[in-house]
């Protein structure tokens, strides 16, 4: 597209009408809310208000259901960082260090300093999408199921290497999370596996459920176990505003992932929880000081925010650009606007070219409206932590079984995060890393189908691994990630002449 | 002993999948063992691991084996026990007599687990206020169909 | 957490209140006595979802449903779920359907098939299109067909979101009509139509099948190229592209949505949704639903309706056997 400044600007002064800027703030807001509760998710929220944007103008539709989706991409940090049960999946990596904040009294500066890398990493996305949306479009069409099936590879190698002393835990718990992905009906061939005869399960487990299951569930139920000890001080809720200090420590991640989330929330398919682990595992790998990582580092926190915020962002290239939805709820949303007459496809940009600019305007608009609306919501927030856990743990037990409900209709799924609850609860107990099964969960399905896929077009896994330049990067990437560890283990062992057991 | 049962489990577990996988019926179109090789592959991962762990819990079986102690002290046998209880009975509540008494229902009971039977009155008034709050908001402001 | 919730129920109360309210009091007429149950047989979001609520709105709008409607989501088991639950309910519940009530039946998948319920209306078609990159060798799909008569497995084909369903059956029909072995094709099965199409785009696959809704655009825009399409006639978007039967296969192929109603419905309870549908199909909001949708009107009544599901399972039930997907 000949990226006309005039086009730009236009498409700002029509973002900043009332009526526009109206509709950004509802959007976003509503978002900051469903993204806060457990498994009621951007994609479901938009799906639900769909029969309310008949008749509403498709400029104004899309503006809505994108400050939806980014909106709750802020607030599925908050309950991430406050309470340890992520609302979605591209909010798991923010309980990493962000949960560990807020228990040494941090909750407010957690929070201001999601929002912030947040918004820069949306920026980032932002001027990305604006400069680099058709080449990265067709970037983006390289990715077969050779490209695919390598890149969850290496994304999942890069969750279980963050184990690092427990890399056999890692393993184990990816193994459960592949296990359960590979419930349902098989696409290369129709036939059912392990359904247990319930036509419910032929669609295989929802991933939500799952996160909701061990997060929520789990998280509540290790606290029953510690209920009834007395306080040893109360916690502070800390400054509601970060600190130099901290600025300079995740400065450069933020800036530094904000691109990657983008170049990742391009793919089709890959989306916020790839995007956001992988930056996640990077900077810890590539940190003077992981040993602080999972125990509250502020650019742990950071880095995973950035990323999963851009990721957002780029989902929309892929739709807009080509009419591909990049994502499930971008999906939702492509449904959403053809409904209201629109024709996404290659040519909405030659044909609406002030619709697809104002949109992208709308962006920025919107991740300025969030973070003041976040930070604002800072102090209101903080206020949960002091509601009597009592109380509290069994309102997030509901959320969670009706953020369940609303997932599947159905309570076969009660019976799964049961089961999940308790799964949860022992992996704690048994210092289990449960980011790997989360993971895999998310991705074992894809995995797998875009592993048979390939092995059609190639003749074995070295005919995968050499198929394209982009595949021989990811192999090696995946062999720096499983590596590294033993490697920096072996370096440290050299040094102190110990090993260095940690878990993450 | 006690160490050695999620190291056990994970290889049983491999195990049984490794049967499952191999008694899945056969495609009739494309590679007929095709639906067989990815939950092969998971079981041998679940089953060398679980070795692998079994023989790291071996070698530490010096150190005290303390993860488990927490879920067998005070009270907490007797929470994990009751909300297990109430979570099934709101399993099988829910769809049979409807979203919002079922739901109080399942409030109700964790709060006098947690709260105590004296503070009654803050656990009835929070289980119904919440119950129909939520009811409200998803029901009829988000439409979704709720029994 | 309280405030929070009483902040979100209140904003959520303030923008859509006016929205959510509505109730219609029965008139004399004996049905319907209440509120009516849509069961859309999937999550918010699809086709079907969309279908159901779609409808909803219209019957409130032009007013022709004096009860209100709501659409209850029952996803699962390619639709098997909600038709379960429609089986057991009165004359009150009615549920979206497609040819998958069919082929879930013949696939084994499902005890239940049309004549264990209503046929109460066929509403629209999408009718479905095979493509091919701009840089395909196969100019055209006798071409492609050929091909694939010489050697089966020499094409990769990439179609979603499972085997059996339209998209895959309708090209199987196709081919079968050339000769071609049809249990050696290579299909690659895509979760969803995006993932196919950007595979077409990306020249992952060597041909594809997916709507015409979903291929169109990029045809328009010459990203690749539609070789066929199942309609009996040439579409207004695309009339470049020909149909099969120009092409010498004697194939038309819809892709059709329908209603559904529980069994033991009484011929006064049929006239009175035979009534509302045809006034409903006849509104402009409707017609507009459609032409946005890129769907084509395919109304049939109850009766015809039936004709139909009894013609279209005779069809499917050879297709299935054929196509190696039952042995």
């Amino acid at each position: 597209m000949g990226t006309d400044m005039q086009v730009v600007l236009d498409g700002f002064l029509t973002a900043i009408q009332p009526g526009n800027l109206f509709w950004i703030a509802l959007g976003g807001f509503l978002g900051t809310v469903v993204g806060m509760l457990p498994g009621l998710g951007p994609a479901t929220a938009i799906a639900l208000l769909i029969p309310i944007t008949f008749g509403m103008d498709p400029t104004s539709a899309l503006i809505l259901m994108a400050a939806i989706y980014y909106g709750a991409m802020y607030g599925g940090s908050r309950s991430s960082i406050l309470l340890n049960t992520p609302g979605d999946g591209s909010a798991i990596a923010a309980t990493f260090d962000g949960y560990p904040m807020a228990q040494k009294g941090q909750a407010g500066q957690a929070l201001a300093m999601s929002a912030i890398a947040s918004l820069i990493g949306g920026l980032i996305a932002v001027v990305g999408f604006i400069v680099l949306a058709k080449p990265l479009a067709n970037f983006a069409l390289k990715f077969g199921p050779a490209e695919y099936f390598l890149l969850m590879v290496f994304t999942l190698s890069a969750i279980v290497a963050l184990a690092k002393g427990a890399m056999v835990k890692g393993f184990i718990s990816m193994a459960i999370g592949l296990m359960i992905s590979t419930v349902g009906i098989d696409l290369q061939t129709g036939v059912y596996r392990f359904t247990m005869g319930s036509p419910h399960l032929s669609e295989g487990i929802d991933f939500l459920v799952v996160i909701i299951g061990i997060y929520a569930v789990g998280e509540v139920l290790y606290n029953f176990l510690t209920i009834n000890k007395p306080v040893g001080e109360k916690k502070s809720v800390g400054k509601k505003w970060i600190t130099k200090e901290q600025w300079k420590r995740s400065k450069w991640p933020i800036i530094r992932n904000g691109p990657i989330g983008f170049v990742i929330g391009v793919l089709p398919g890959a989306g916020g929880a790839i995007a956001s682990m992988l930056s996640y595992s990077f900077e810890k790998q590539i940190s003077k000081h992981p040993e602080e990582f999972g125990e509250g580092a502020v650019e742990g926190l950071a880095a995973p925010e950035s990323s999963n915020n851009a990721a957002a962002v780029g989902a929309f290239i892929p739709m807009l650009a080509m009419g591909i939805p990049g994502s499930g709820t971008t999906a939702v949303i492509l449904g959403a606007i053809v409904m209201l007459g629109l024709k996404p496809g290659p040519l909405l940009f030659e044909n609406n070219p002030d619709m697809v600019w104002t949109f992208i305007n709308s962006m920025f608009v919107g991740n300025l409206f969030l973070v003041i609306l976040n930070i604002a919501l800072v102090g209101l927030l903080v206020k949960i932590l002091d509601t009597p856990p009592r109380i509290l743990y069994p309102l997030i037990m509901m959320l969670a079984f009706i953020g369940t409900y609303t997932l599947g209709y159905s309570t076969v799924d009660f019976i799964i995060l049961i089961i999940f609850g308790f799964v949860g609860l022992f992996m704690k107990l048994l210092k289990f890393p449960v980011a790997p099964l989360i993971l895999a969960v998310i991705v074992g399905s894809d995995m797998e189908q875009n592993f048979r896929m390939s092995l059609i077009s190639h003749p074995d896994i070295i005919g995968i691994a050499t198929a394209s330049p982009i595949t021989i990067a990811l192999v090696i990437m995946t062999i720096i990630s499983l590596g590294f560890p033993f490697l920096s283990a072996w370096l440290m062992d050299r040094k102190k002449g110990k090993t260095s057991e940690e878990s993450m | 002993m006690i160490r050695y049962i999620t190291p056990l489990l994970s290889i049983v577990v491999g195990i049984a999948l490794l049967i499952g996988a191999f008694t899945l019926p056969k495609s009739t179109l494309g590679n007929p063992n095709g639906p067989m090789y990815f939950p092969a592959l998971i079981a041998i991962i679940l089953i060398l691991s679980g070795l692998v762990y079994l023989f790291q819990e071996f070698k530490a079986r010096g150190v005290k084996f303390t993860d488990f102690t927490q879920i067998r002290l005070g009270k907490s046998p007797m929470y994990l026990g009751v909300s297990l209880v109430l979570m099934i009975i709101y399993t099988i509540l829910f769809e049979r007599i409807g979203f919002l008494f079922s739901t109080i229902i399942f409030l109700l009971g964790l709060l006098f687990m947690l709260n105590g039977r004296k503070k009654w009155i803050t656990n009835i008034l929070v289980a119904v206020i919440f119950s129909v709050v939520t009811w409200y908001a998803f029901g009829t402001l988000l439409q979704v169909s709720l029994p | 957490m309280k405030k929070i919730l009483g902040v979100a129920a209140m904003s959520f109360a303030l923008i859509l209140g006016a929205c959510s309210s509505d109730n219609a009091d029965g008139k004399d007429a004996d049905f319907p006595k209440k509120n009516i149950e849509f069961v859309a047989p999937a999550t918010p979001g699809g086709g079907w979802d969309a279908t159901a609520r779609a409808i909803q709105k219209i019957m409130k709008e032009e007013k022709i449903v004096d009860q209100s409607m709501t659409v209850v989501n029952k996803p699962g088991g390619s639709g098997e779920v909600g038709w379960q639950y429609l089986s057991k309910k009165d004359a009150h519940s009615l549920a979206i359907d497609s040819s998958l009530l069919l082929t879930n039946n013949l696939l084994g998948q499902s005890d239940l098939t049309y004549e264990d319920f209503t046929p109460i209306a066929t509403l629209t078609t999408e009718w479905i299109s095979v493509a091919v990159p701009n840089d395909s060798p196969y100019e055209d799909a006798t071409a492609l067909m050929e091909q694939l008569k010489k050697d089966p497995g020499s094409v990769k084909i990439g179609i979603a979101p499972g085997l059996g369903n339209n998209d895959h059956l309708s090209f199987v029909k196709a081919a079968k009509t050339f000769g071609v072995d049809v249990t050696k094709l290579n299909f690659l099965v895509y979760e969803s139509g995006g993932d196919v199409m950007t595979s077409l785009l990306g020249g992952h696959v060597d041909a594809a099948t997916m709507a015409v809704s979903e291929s169109q655009e990029q045809h328009i825009a010459k990203k690749f190229k539609i070789v066929a399409i199942t309609s009996d006639e040439r579409l207004d978007e695309i009339p470049d592209v020909p149909t099969w039967k120009e092409q010498g296969v004697d194939l038309v192929f819809p892709h059709w949505r329908g209603i559904l109603g529980p069994p033991d419905m009484t011929e006064d309870q049929i006239k009175y949704w035979n009534d509302a549908i045809g006034k409903m199909v006849e509104s402009d909001a409707w017609k507009e639903l459609l032409e946005n949708n890129g769907w084509e009107d395919f109304y049939k009544d109850s009766n015809e309706t039936k004709k139909f599901l009894e013609e279209q399972k005779g069809m499917y039930t050879e297709l299935i056997e054929e196509s190696g997907l039952k042995k």
